[in-house]
């Protein structure tokens, strides 16, 4: 069974979303030990060991604090990760995840078809993720797409269907599920599947930890490899900041983190 | 009482407790490892429980409540191995918060 990971990767007038991916990419073999596909736009991507050529989808756009405007955001191609994965075992991750160590080589030996995490947390505290972690006003539990691991299987092959489905029929979905904010998410879309899938109960295939993530507005950058220091201001407006070593998380802003990969250390 | 004081020491606390809760988490994490297609946890109960198999075969549900089953000496050997690894990086990464403060 072949195993590797795949990542979707369109750039907009803001932010370069291949570079990103690439860097991503070495992280992911360092510590995971898998190789790495790309699903792009851009045919002359290097830096990866497969690159899955295809135009972008309708796209949206979405407010980023860190750059204080609405941006364009190519987020609808992401539920044809079941179709175009060349492996059989794959792990997509948002080109944003920072992979800082091997946690999430673990869950490769997992039974289960298809896991995602049910839990995302501000790493500064400042922020209560508990309204984040539901959605719409019948407040469903909201599942991250950020981290998907799934196998070729009918499980996994539904919940992709599904999703498909879900953003075909978006408005319809919205209205169902009482979702006030217009732009289609893969997050609504993949709660919305699983719930479906598994027959209206919970799902169960929870990563088993919580998906760590770096808000837009906190300042990040990289004091040495796989260490990064977060500068952010509390609830009171006070200088504050942290080390993440050696801890994968989701940096939700993307100037940041350009910076990071334009000069690594 | 010094009521700046009071106040510069209790926000001090409570920057301790958010990183202390930062590094409890990142740690629950590296607890947690795959094995015989099941998702595990490394605990001093866990552990000690399968002490008492020996060398047998034993059936235990996963943390998704799967009943898996392995020879409960290897997968003793391994939890313990994965939580003396991760409480001592524990240890010394609080150590080094502690300094910081």
């Amino acid at each position: 069974m072949t195993r590797g990971a795949l990542i979707f990767a369109f750039n907009n007038e803001t932010t370069d979303y291949v570079s990103l991916a690439a860097w991503s990419a070495g992280n992911i073999r360092r510590h995971l030990g898998i190789p790495v596909a790309v699903v792009t736009d851009q045919s002359d991507a290097s830096g990866f060991d497969k690159v899955i050529v295809t135009q972008t989808a309708a796209q949206n756009r979405r407010y980023f604090p860190d750059y204080d405007q609405a941006v364009t955001w190519h987020n609808m191609n992401r539920v044809t990760a079941y179709e175009l994965t060349p492996w059989d075992h794959t792990l997509v991750l948002d080109a944003d995840y920072v992979v800082a160590s091997d946690q999430l080589a673990q869950l490769f030996d997992v039974r289960s078809d298809f896991l995602a995490h049910r839990w995302a947390k501000d790493v500064s505290d400042c922020n209560d993720f508990r309204g984040l972690n539901w959605f719409g006003q019948h407040r469903m539990p909201q599942w991250w797409a950020t981290v998907m691991l799934f196998k070729k299987s009918r499980t996994a092959s539904m919940i992709f269907d599904c999703m498909n489905m879900i953003r075909d029929h978006w408005q319809h979905y919205r209205d169902l599920y009482c979702i006030s904010k217009s732009t289609y998410r893969n997050d609504y879309a993949l709660s919305i599947a699983l719930m479906t899938v598994n027959g209206h109960v919970p799902y169960d295939g929870e990563i088993p930890w919580q998906l760590m993530s770096v808000m837009p507005q906190h300042g990040l950058t990289q004091t040495a490899k796989d260490q990064y220091r977060l500068d952010f201001t509390d609830t009171q407006n006070r200088a504050k900041w942290i080390t993440l070593a050696d801890q994968d998380f989701h940096a939700m802003g993307k100037r940041d983190l350009g910076v990071i990969v334009g000069n690594p250390s | 009482m010094d009521t700046d004081q009071l106040i510069a020491h209790s926000r001090r606390r409570f920057d301790h407790a958010a990183a202390k809760r930062l590094l409890r988490e990142k740690y629950q994490a590296r607890l947690t490892f795959g094995y015989n297609g099941g998702m595990w946890r490394a605990t001093p109960e866990m552990i000690t429980f399968l002490s008492l198999y020996g060398d047998q075969e034993v059936v235990v549900p996963d943390l998704y409540d799967t009943p898996v089953k392995f020879q409960a000496k290897v997968m003793r050997d391994l939890m313990q191995a994965r939580w003396q690894e991760q409480m001592t990086a524990w240890l010394i990464e609080l150590e080094q918060l502690e300094q910081q403060r």
